[in-house]
């Protein structure tokens, strides 16, 4: 099993970074909808999470936690209000621009890792690679090597997931959400699929990219201690955030 | 990204196999419709190579009595050869144009080497002024062959080609199996096609006979008339045509079809299996298009995580639905690739006698149809997954 990690390249954040908002939330609302049932998933929410920031939020089951991380990674629209990322409002985005921030500002981190059984590893990391324009095939290939070497795994490019324990698997993950060279990595209960030892390595190794990188970091978690590891703890209850 | 759509579908090659499979049996039954079809509009648009238009065929049935019948014979060919309106009249054997019958024979060998498979037709010195046909090398026969010590043959150009090669037909002495040479070509024209509008043009031979002399014209068979009538000549001169055959037989039966309605019966007789295979393959194809669209339509249920994720990583909308269309169409060129080996052994063995130009046609055709068909079938599953929000997919799984 590895479990060294390589040391990262870059240096830490600049405490002034901190105060230059990344993400901000204003007012936000989700509804879901249907013919008879009308469920508020959010409601009126405001947050600013700032570049360099560790942030974790936490809540009970179905208190909006995901909804939030969805609305953040502009995977969904908000029913109202406003996400600006880096100083600008994306709402009014059209699919091909979201797609773009997507690609060159956000990484993701999943709980069930989400990874393509049928590519390998390298080719898995390499995936958020294939949707940026400019790049070449072996600058795509470094880029993917280079990222594994960072989780340590640079050994098993050539393996499948499925011959991967859950630790390995939830690297190369994070392997994927750093070959794009992401600002800020979401990252959805990344320890939740993983024993007590892998989760505290996971969570070593986010908390090292936040640390040396100054990569700003979002992570939903049910676990205390690990929320209680990163800078600020948001919760939330019953779509709304209480503290 | 096209190299990453092999990667994917060659790591997931066994679930694409029975895809793959079913593309390259969907070609070949295409390939198969395509190279009839195709066969089929290259013969049509071949010359016929003899001219059916004013030739009508008297078909006559004689009585029980056979006493002087050969007489009788050349008695009615030359009333008819008389009357007025008609251009020429001809005796052939039961092998008309456009009818059913057929005589074919490999007897004729030229320098030990035999011949290929061969139309056979009785004819006199009056066939090429009936049916006009395109004597290219050499001329038809004529009374001087009376005194040929060999019987005289015309041959169409498809026969000179497969026994005399590139030599000059005109002159050549065939000979049977056990060595005797008993024909001699004295002409050759360009083609015969007279089984349909959609036959080949095959090797055919006419031999020359006549009535006065002791040959294949039975006076006991039942004579085949073709006459050439002026253009315009309807019912009277039929009427005309048959009233003089009765006054000369004495009740001999006689029937009057023009050559342009027996080409119309048999290009509906020959049409309707054409028709028929159409119709099957065409079932056989929505089958097949709809277990394309089944299997696609599935796949993408059962990606809709993997969909999720390509959006989260930065994929489009459109983007999605641009992977699996080109999914389906890299599955699409390895099925077609295999089919194209398998197709082209047809036209380098030569199988069927068939042109090559006609498989390489069919082949195209069988491509073109199997992308169209997997584009279409592809479309709307396509058209699905890019409409999938991720932020729903990549929660289900």
């Amino acid at each position: 099993m590895e479990t060294t990690l390589t040391p990262a390249p870059a240096a830490s954040a600049p405490a002034s970074l901190k105060t230059t908002p990344m993400l901000q939330l204003r007012d936000i609302e989700k509804v879901y909808q249907t013919d008879t049932i009308e469920t508020v998933a959010l409601n009126r929410v405001n947050l600013t999470i700032n570049k360099g920031e560790f942030v974790s939020i936490m809540g009970p089951s179905g208190c909006g936690k995901s909804t939030l991380l969805s609305l953040m990674g502009l995977l969904d629209e908000p029913t109202g209000g406003v996400i600006e990322i880096d100083g600008r409002a994306v709402t009014s985005y059209s699919d091909k621009e979201l797609a773009r921030v997507r690609n060159h500002k956000i990484g993701f981190i999943f709980q069930s890792f989400h990874l393509i059984n049928d590519l390998s590893v390298l080719d898995n990391v390499e995936l958020p690679l294939l949707y940026r324009a400019g790049l070449s095939s072996k600058e795509r290939r470094q880029r993917a090597q280079q990222a594994l070497e960072r989780v340590g795994l640079s050994a098993r490019t050539r393996h499948f997931p499925s011959q991967l324990s859950g630790g390995q698997r939830q690297r190369v993950a994070i392997a994927r959400a750093l070959a794009g060279a992401p600002e800020i990595i979401l990252a959805d209960e990344p320890t939740g699929n993983l024993d007590s030892v892998m989760g505290e390595e996971i969570m070593e190794l986010l908390l090292s990219l936040n640390r040396d990188q100054g990569t700003t970091v979002v992570m939903v978690t049910h676990d205390e201690n690990m929320a209680h590891k990163t800078e600020r703890l948001i919760r939330f209850f019953d779509g709304s955030q209480v503290s | 990204m096209i190299r990453h759509l092999f990667t994917l579908i060659w790591n997931r090659k066994r679930s694409n196999f029975l895809l793959i499979s079913e593309i390259l049996l969907s070609f070949f039954v295409l390939f198969a419709v395509s190279s009839l079809l195709v066969s089929s509009y290259y013969n049509y648009r071949q010359p016929a190579g003899f001219a059916y238009d004013n030739v009508w065929e008297v078909n006559v049935s004689p009585s029980q009595d056979t006493a002087s019948r050969k007489e009788m014979l050349q008695l009615m060919l030359q009333r008819l050869q008389a009357t007025p309106g008609v251009v020429a009249v001809t005796r052939t054997s039961s092998n008309t144009p456009f009818s059913f019958s057929s005589m074919n024979t490999n007897e004729f060998y030229y320098q030990k080497k035999q011949g290929p498979l061969t139309d056979r037709y009785d004819a006199d010195d009056e066939m090429q002024k009936v049916l006009r046909q395109n004597v290219v090398a050499g001329r038809w026969f004529e009374r001087r062959d009376d005194a040929s010590t060999r019987r005289p043959v015309v041959v169409n150009q498809e026969f000179a080609k497969a026994l005399f090669g590139s030599e000059p037909a005109v002159g050549k002495v065939l000979s049977n199996d056990k060595g005797i040479e008993s024909w001699q070509v004295v002409g050759v024209i360009d083609a015969y096609r007279r089984g349909s509008d959609f036959d080949g043009n095959n090797p055919a031979v006419f031999e020359r006979h006549v009535l006065e002399g002791a040959d294949r014209f039975d006076p006991n068979d039942r004579p085949n008339l073709l006459v050439r009538v002026q253009a315009g000549s309807g019912a009277v001169l039929e009427q005309r045509l048959v009233k003089e055959i009765q006054d000369v037989t004495k009740g001999w039966h006689a029937t009057v079809t023009t050559l342009d309605e027996s080409r119309h019966d048999k290009m509906k007789i020959v049409l309707t299996p054409l028709i028929a295979l159409g119709v099957v393959s065409l079932f056989l194809i929505v089958n097949v298009a709809l277990g394309l669209f089944g299997v696609l339509w599935y796949n993408i249920n059962q990606r809709r995580a993997e969909i999720g994720l390509r959006r989260a990583l930065g994929a489009t909308g459109a983007g999605i639905g641009g992977q699996f269309l080109g999914e389906m169409l890299v599955v699409t060129t390895l099925g077609v690739l295999a089919g194209v080996i398998l197709a082209a052994q047809f036209p380098l063995l030569g199988v069927f006698g068939v042109p090559t130009t006609v498989y390489v046609l069919a082949i195209l055709l069988a491509a073109v149809l199997i992308y169209v068909l997997t584009a279409i079938c592809a479309f709307q599953p396509s058209r699905i997954a890019a409409g999938i929000q991720p932020a729903v997919s990549l929660r289900e799984e």
